[in-house]
């Protein structure tokens, strides 16, 4: 089958120490990249991008895809130790992650995160190696109304995942709209609520927001009560997950690599979304869905594995397309062009010794960072036992030269203040904030799909219901409103 | 109490940005204008308000805010972040940076004084070489270069 | 005595312009450097995103300048507002002490001219080097209702049936404007789809939901060689000789105001002391001679305007450029 043999190709191209050694050290860096707070894969590869000037073009993408999926292992560890998510697309594994390392379950919870990972990262690339060109074909067909019907799914989705009150649930996600809509507007170039300021034209940042809401928040939370000065509540039970954990698990992970290599490959899309929607599924189908939020390990596996997956879709389109679907592709697509390739329809034709290169030490870099991360959990379960108030000055540290690597403006650090201080506030009085968050995200595709839609359709608002995908997705998005409306006031009884 | 001062907040906050959206223009000949997703997001975030100041007071619980020696230490690690946002574009990361960490370990966890200057100077050593240097990402530098 | 120095070293450089191979590029260089610069890296400012067109122009420039020079220079994505908070901090914040260099596009006149509202000007911004300027390309689908028509038809079709071509833009910049003019002077009407860049607009176009889009020859160089899409005119002052075969947007309509191009060049903060100025000026101008990166450069499917590649006065010629923009805003009331 050509696949295999593509496969063959590439992997006789992976196999040799140098660009082994590339793909081990692209692993190691991302997982550190994304074990640091705020220090996400983009601010990695946009550093690490001069490097690859000195390698061949094989050598240098291997090393900054290695980077990008490494940084969605490591990215769990600080979720889940410190409550303080390592990039944005680990935020949801804070939730239970977080909960089972206070009941001494840290070592399980990374171990699934890292052994889920695993799977998911795999698999994608299992998929990513016999459907690629066939999958691009298809994805190059989703234009801005199945966009806006995909975002609109995303976002009842987040309806199940409020915890709590529904009501603060809906009103988090209505400021998250209006956060997402400071700035310029994509459509026509208007300014909105800036009021005058060059640094809100800019738009707020979404590192700063994730960081404040979750990291400086949970500081100030633990700062003010340091009633105990090590988090970890008594001794840790057991570094890995038990068979009890595994039978929960593992239809966590199948879903969430399902879900998010299909996420991975739209645009908008990506391993962010990818995580918050994998949660959402994970607690509406749960049988006990009272048990997220208290330490339910679907609650990591699911997202965990959903974002190593989506880096794998996100890849299809820009190999097999030229076509980036999220910032961190649009990079790597430029690390392509200034090594003079140009990645299109014929990149697989042309170039089959990088394109099956890729994807050959794709399972080589996730079969590397399995064994990294995995005896590296008994050394992150060591750091909870630092006293609080010696780590927590070089967590904020931290935070704070993560949050500026994003656009290297000083602003965004008062971003991340306000919204720490408002995100402890919040939390006292009982707020779920990730509902916030994921409507910041998702937002400003939402309006600009719809909107481009409705122009470009001759007959307004009918063309999403034309479309058969969009068509599709919307049809599911009331259907689920609908049985969550049911749910929760089953459950809860009542709304409020 | 200060549920309803929210409550309150969220409703006014909605009102005000609902009008500025409004002003925006909501609908146009192509169909939305830049005020339409904002103007609804508001107007959610007032009914939202409105509904959560009606609860009956039983449904809300009271919140615990810090006391004292808690609310000290919340307002030093504030302080701290506020120092290092000002001081960084004047004085350079390195100086802001270990300004900040001596506030925070003086304020928050009343260190000593040399455990907390050693420490202070340790980890934004450390912070500056990683980033700095070896990232080599653009740290801003103060007035004396580093 | 120092205005001496100036003067010499201003003459060394413009003698050893023109000197190419014969002398050592290196050593001309370290004879510029002013004493204690520089001692510490040196930014190169990008206002727009890593992994795009600017971004990719502004660092081959980097790995170059780097190679010639020694000093250490990073290059600083400062992103927002489609290059308005990195134009901004350009021209407010950054210091004038020779540590910034911003590699910038021609799109600043418009922030300039139309949004900064009188706090800055594009000329608190001194040029120092021409580095490569890029046409805005029309290509259409080689599939659908529209394939293989030419400029012309196309224009006609969208005269016929008026707000039925779907063209994919980018509001408030260079995208808009050519529609603009076509649409004056042709009576057509075109049915614009909005994008946040040229890339997404191509995407778009080979996914079948727009008809025309409107790009950077390096967003759709792979997707022409696929076959997926066809260029239909340049708004350019010729024909770009690695697309021979595609007219011009001047010559398939007998005008020359169809000229948008990006121009792309070095530029330091006004106020920058003069002897670094110069170094840097002499750092990027000789990179920029080197056949090697002319031909990275080439492969991206830049070009270089002869006119400023050239020029004895840059500033000077990059303001001509910029007034012809400032009157095509005045002529459209966009500018008062």
């Amino acid at each position: 089958m050509e696949a295999l043999n593509g496969l063959l190709t590439g992997f006789g191209v992976i196999l040799t120490p140098a660009n082994l050694y590339l793909c081990f050290l692209g692993s190691l860096i991302g997982t550190l990249v994304g074990v640091l707070p705020g220090v996400g894969p983009l601010a990695a590869l946009a550093l690490l991008l001069p490097v690859t000037f000195t390698l061949s073009p094989i050598g240098g993408m291997v090393m900054l895809a290695s980077i990008f999926y490494g940084a969605m292992y490591g990215g769990s560890t600080t979720s889940i130790l410190l409550n303080i998510p390592g990039e944005a697309a680990s935020v949801v594994t804070c939730i239970d992650g977080h909960q089972m390392a206070r009941q001494g379950r840290a070592g399980p919870a990374l171990g699934i995160a890292a052994i889920g990972s695993f799977i998911a990262g795999t698999l994608g690339v299992v998929i990513m190696t016999f459907f690629a060109p066939a999958i691009a074909a298809a994805a190059i067909r989703f234009g801005p109304p199945e966009n806006f019907a995909l975002m609109v799914l995303g976002l009842v989705c987040t309806l199940f995942m409020i915890s709590g009150s529904t009501i603060k649930g809906v009103l988090m996600m209505a400021l998250g709209f209006l956060t997402a809509a400071v700035g310029l507007d994509v459509v026509n170039g208007r300014e909105r609520y800036t009021f005058g300021s060059v640094d809100l034209s800019g738009g707020i940042e979404l590192l700063a927001v994730v960081i404040g809401l979750f990291g400086v928040a949970e500081i100030l939370s633990n700062v003010e009560t340091m009633a105990k000065t090590t988090l970890l509540a008594d001794r840790i039970r057991g570094l890995w997950p038990s068979l009890a954990d595994w039978r929960a698990s593992w239809r966590a992970i199948l879903r969430g690599s399902g879900l998010g290599f299909m996420l991975g490959m739209v645009p908008g899309g990506g391993p962010v979304t990818a995580a918050f929607m994998s949660y959402a599924l994970e607690k509406r189908i749960a049988t006990q869905p009272d048990r997220f939020g208290k330490g339910a390990i679907e609650g990591v596996a699911g997202p965990e594995s959903a974002n190593n997956s989506a880096v794998a879709g996100s890849l299809i389109p820009v190999l097999s397309l030229g076509i980036p679907s999220n910032p961190v592709t649009a990079l790597l697509l430029g690390a392509l062009i200034i090594q003079g390739i140009q990645p299109g329809p014929l990149f697989i034709a042309q170039r089959p010794d990088l394109f099956w290169g890729i994807v050959a030490s794709m399972y080589v870099g996730n079969v590397f960072l399995l064994l990294l991360n995995l005896p590296l959990v008994g050394l992150w379960v060591q750091f909870l036992r630092i006293p609080y108030r010696v780590m927590f000055p070089v967590v904020l540290l931290l935070c704070v030269v993560g949050t500026y690597s994003a656009n290297k403006n000083v602003f965004d650090l008062w971003v991340m203040l306000g919204f720490g201080v408002a995100g402890y506030v919040l939390r006292k009085l009982e707020y779920d904030l990730a509902p916030f968050v994921i409507a910041f995200v998702l937002a400003p595709l939402l309006e600009q799909s719809l909107r481009q839609s409705l122009v470009m359709s001759p007959d307004g608002a009918m063309i999403l219901i034309k479309r058969p995908v969009t068509a599709l997705l919307l049809a599911a998005s009331v259907a689920l409103t609908f049985l969550m409306f049911r749910r929760r006031t089953k459950t809860e009884g009542g709304l409020p | 109490m200060f549920e309803r001062a929210l409550n309150v907040f969220w409703i006014v906050l909605g009102a005000a940005s609902a009008a500025y959206a409004w002003s925006l223009g909501v609908v146009g000949p192509a169909g939305p204008e830049s005020g339409l997703f904002p103007f609804i997001a508001s107007t959610i975030v007032s009914g939202a308000g409105i509904i959560l100041l009606l609860r009956p007071s039983t449904q809300v619980r009271a919140p615990n805010f810090p006391r004292s020696s808690g609310l000290w230490r919340v307002l030093g690690v504030i302080l701290g972040l506020i120092v290092m946002a000002a001081g960084m574009p004047y004085l350079g990361f390195s100086v802001a940076s270990f300004i900040t960490m001596i506030i925070l370990l003086r304020t928050v966890d009343r260190s000593s004084w040399l455990s907390a200057v050693t420490l202070a100077f340790l980890s934004t050593a450390s912070v500056f070489w990683l980033f700095g240097h070896l990232l080599g990402m653009a740290l801003p530098r103060g007035p004396w270069g580093w | 005595m120092k205005w001496a120095g100036i003067a010499c070293a201003l003459v060394v450089a413009l003698l050893s312009a023109p000197a190419g191979a014969q002398s050592d590029p290196k050593a001309d260089l370290a004879k510029l450097k002013p004493k204690d610069f520089p001692t510490q890296p040196i930014e190169f400012t990008v206002v727009y995103p890593a992994g795009g067109g600017m971004d990719v122009s502004a660092r081959l420039l980097a790995k170059y300048v780097e190679n010639l020079s020694g000093d250490r220079i990073i290059v600083n994505n400062r992103t927002g507002g489609a290059g308005m908070v990195g134009h901004s901090y350009l021209a407010t914040q950054a210091k004038p002490d020779g540590y910034t260099v911003g590699v910038i596009a021609s799109l600043l006149w418009g922030d300039a001219m139309l949004r900064a509202q009188g706090r800055w000007s594009f000329t608190d911004l001194e040029p120092i080097a021409y580095v490569n300027s890029d046409a805005l390309i029309w290509v259409g689908s080689t599939e659908g209702p529209y394939k293989g028509m030419s400029i012309k038809d196309v224009v006609n079709a969208a005269k016929d049936k008026p707000n039925t071509i779907r063209v994919a833009t980018v509001p408030g910049s260079m995208w808009d404007y050519i529609l603009d003019q076509i649409e004056a002077n042709s009576g057509a009407k075109f049915l614009r789809v909005p994008f946040q860049g040229g890339g997404a607009g191509i995407t778009a176009l080979i996914g079948g939901n727009v008809d025309i889009a409107q790009g950077f020859y390096s967003e759709f160089r792979g997707h022409l060689e696929g076959g997926k899409v066809a260029p239909l005119a340049v708004a350019a002052a010729g024909r770009l000789d690695f697309l021979k075969d595609m007219p011009t947007f001047n010559e398939a309509f007998g005008s020359n105001e169809y000229l948008w191009q990006l121009v792309r060049y070095a530029v330091v903060p006004k106020g920058t002391p003069a002897d670094r100025k110069v170094y840097l000026a002499a750092t990027v101008q000789t990179a920029m001679k080197d056949p090697e990166l002319i031909a990275e450069y080439r492969k991206q499917g830049v070009f270089f305007d002869p006119k400023l590649q050239n020029s004895k006065d840059l500033t000077a010629d990059l303001n001509a450029y910029a007034e012809v923009e400032r009157q095509f805003y005045v002529k459209t009331g966009r500018l008062k």
